[in-house]
């Protein structure tokens, strides 16, 4: 008590000192302490001079107890007592005046290229396969991004570590950013094509995919205690997944000229390269007080969520919808370098095992994504973005450098497509009847086709109703709280069940707010088959 | 590549910065062989990124930054450009640090 007093009025006298100084968070501190060192050197206090003791913000309540005030179901600390958690550092301190002058620096760069944009002809020139990658980032990421402030906001107030909130506050205004300014850019863009108009509608809908979306964010952000925040999204989602949509699209946005998108996702990802190491030490701190086997769980459950998240949106994307020529790397070559090489190694260090499905989830870079794909496209309809099919002959040669037998799996299946395309039938080239949808991804299940067909249901039974997952990490996700997951509907659940009248395609994009002119078709307008038609014509 | 050799991945120490395009890369660069003596530098420029590595631990210094970039520079200024980083960070006033406790 007498130290949290001590504590208390040191703290002020620190924050006085900070006043005095006149640091309103746009002054560049640093920068004249550099240019004229001898002049304010006196004036000014180095960070950590004085961080640990503003820092120190717990207290002992006297109106309420300890248990109501910080109560476990929101903290999430798991029994963890309050004085083992006084040991969490986070590495990448920062202050308020140097938060705000580094932000307006990054924004300054973000925004300036408005004008630019205004004036790009980027859009106008770009391949209709790469604006559906905007399109489709925009509407799956803009709105999640609120859901990762609100999951930052409680950080910030059930952190059971003062530098937990600390930095969370942070993070809680690195997230409305990104969400702003992913909304911003989509917007600019409505008046030349209305899908862009889903960057912000498609979390205001039934669409499936963004069903998806939603599904995994309550799961990893909204409906989380602070630990499991801190975790879950924080370490798990943002030092490991996010990297694989920011920056390894960013360099393929390079590659393709749309420097703006490139920028723009780079530089939200400076945001989460800090904030994201709230999980580390939270971590250490569950580990030394007995809750490794906890937080083992909490990371593999976010892995295997994320993983699904990444591989429908980003691997299409790369493998597919990026112009050929423009392709870095493949969406496996990312997947090894961010979350093998990197995510997974610090995972490790962290003393941390690698997740019970590693082996598994390896073996699904090499076919998962291109399974989505074909999902995507043949329902096509049913996105709020033009898919690009992604499969010329050109195409289909790297397809199958990149991951050899391609042409002999999922080539076969879009075999049956081309050869309807080329014999102008397109109308046998859209759906007929309902995939089975997985009830913890929310996406169809499906793996591979053609003469290595592996397409499997997992099932479960629980308390009388039966669930379909696409693997058994799914299964096994859902297995660990099925209390959590066991009421919620798949898209075709709630079709089955009659909640989607008339029970056809109309009424199932009307369901979805799919209204005419955004109801997704081939992003080529099916002018790649015209390579096929020609090779056929010569062959006969 | 097979799957086991894929899986096997995550066996290294490699520890660095990876910046967004801009103009501290080359000098970042230029520090990073300063400031780590006798360890190999790779830099993998994926023209949006640059990965910089090395085994281990690479330490960054302000004064050294501010040398190689020919301006006053506060450490906190990396943030601007440091769109990820390999291994874990200790940051200061005064120097950066990418390490890894273990060694696999």
């Amino acid at each position: 008590m007498l130290q949290s007093k001590i504590r208390q009025r040191r703290m002020a006298v620190a924050f006085i000192l900070l006043i005095e100084r006149g640091d309103d968070g746009s002054s560049q501190i640093g920068a004249e302490k550099n240019d004229k060192p001898e002049e304010h050197a006196m004036a000014l206090l180095d960070r950590s001079e004085w961080y640990d003791l503003a820092r120190s913000t717990n207290w002992t309540p006297t109106f309420v107890t300890d248990e109501d005030l910080f109560p476990d179901v929101m903290t999430g600390a798991q029994g963890v007592p309050a004085e083992k958690w006084e040991v969490y550092d986070e590495p990448y301190k920062t202050s308020f005046p140097e938060y705000v002058s580094i932000q307006r620096e990054k924004d300054a760069g973000a925004y300036s290229v408005k004008a630019a944009l205004q004036r790009s002809r980027i859009f106008d020139d770009a391949d209709p396969g790469w604006r559906s990658i905007l399109k489709s980032h925009y509407g799956a990421i803009a709105l999640g991004e609120y859901a990762a402030m609100s999951a930052e906001a409680r950080m910030a107030r059930f952190g059971r570590a003062p530098g937990m909130r600390n930095m969370a506050t942070f993070g809680m205004m690195d997230e409305n950013r990104h969400a702003q300014l992913q909304l911003f850019f989509p917007h600019e863009y409505c008046p030349k094509d209305r899908q862009f108009d889903w960057g912000h509608k498609a979390y205001h809908t039934n669409e499936w995919a963004a069903i998806a979306a939603r599904h995994a964010f309550d799961d990893l952000f909204m409906a989380r205690s602070a630990t499991d925040i801190a975790v879950m999204l924080t370490f798990a989602f943002e030092t490991g997944f996010t990297n694989m949509q920011f920056l390894g699209l960013a360099a393929d946005a390079a590659e393709a000229g749309d420097y703006t998108f490139s920028s723009l996702i780079s530089s939200i990802q400076t945001d989460e390269s800090r904030h994201a190491q709230i999980g580390g030490p939270a971590l250490q701190v569950l580990i030394a007080n007995g809750r490794k086997a906890e937080a083992q769980k909490l990371v593999d459950v976010a892995i295997g969520r994320a993983w699904r998240i990444f591989c429908i949106l980003t691997g299409p994307s790369m493998d597919y919808n990026t112009p050929l020529a423009h392709r870095k790397q493949s969406f496996k070559e990312f997947m090894q370098e961010w979350i093998v090489g990197q995510f997974e190694r610090a995972l490790i260090d962290l003393g941390l095992d690698l997740p019970w499905y590693w082996d598994k989830m390896i073996a699904e870079f090499d076919y998962q994504h291109h399974a989505y794909q074909m999902g995507l496209w043949f329902w096509r309809p049913t996105l709020w973005w033009n898919p690009a099919a992604g499969v010329t002959p050109d195409c289909r040669d790297w397809l199958e450098e990149k991951y050899p037998g391609w042409n002999d799996t999922f080539g076969k299946a879009w075999d049956v497509i081309i050869d309807n395309l080329a014999a102008g039938h397109p109308e046998r080239t859209f759906p007929q009847t309902l995939p089975i949808v997985c009830n913890m991804s929310q996406i169809p299940i499906c793996a591979v086709p053609g003469n290595r067909w592996n397409v499997k249901d997992y099932p479960l039974d629980y308390e009388g109703r039966l669930y379909h997952f696409n693997s058994e990490i799914d299964r096994w996700i859902f297995e660990q709280e099925p209390q959590r997951y066991r009421g919620h509907m798949t898209v075709v659940d709630r079709f089955l069940a009659g909640q989607i009248q008339p029970a056809d395609l109309s009424g199932a994009l009307a369901y979805m707010g799919l209204q005419p002119g955004e109801s997704g078709d081939d992003a080529h307008g099916y002018a790649w088959v015209e390579a096929y038609r020609n090779r056929r014509m010569a062959a006969e | 590549m097979t799957t086991g050799t894929v899986a096997d991945g995550y066996r290294n120490n490699r520890v660095g910065p990876i910046l967004r395009a801009g103009p501290l890369t080359a000098g970042i660069i230029e520090a990073a062989e300063e400031d780590n003596p006798g360890k190999t530098i790779r830099v993998d420029d994926k023209i949006a990124y640059v990965r910089i590595d090395t085994e281990g631990e690479m330490i960054l210094r302000r004064t050294t930054l501010e040398r190689t970039l020919g301006r006053a520079f506060r450490m906190q200024e990396l943030e601007v450009s440091l769109g990820s980083f390999a291994g874990r960070i200790e940051m200061t006033e005064d120097m950066v640090r990418f390490y890894y406790e273990k060694t696999l």
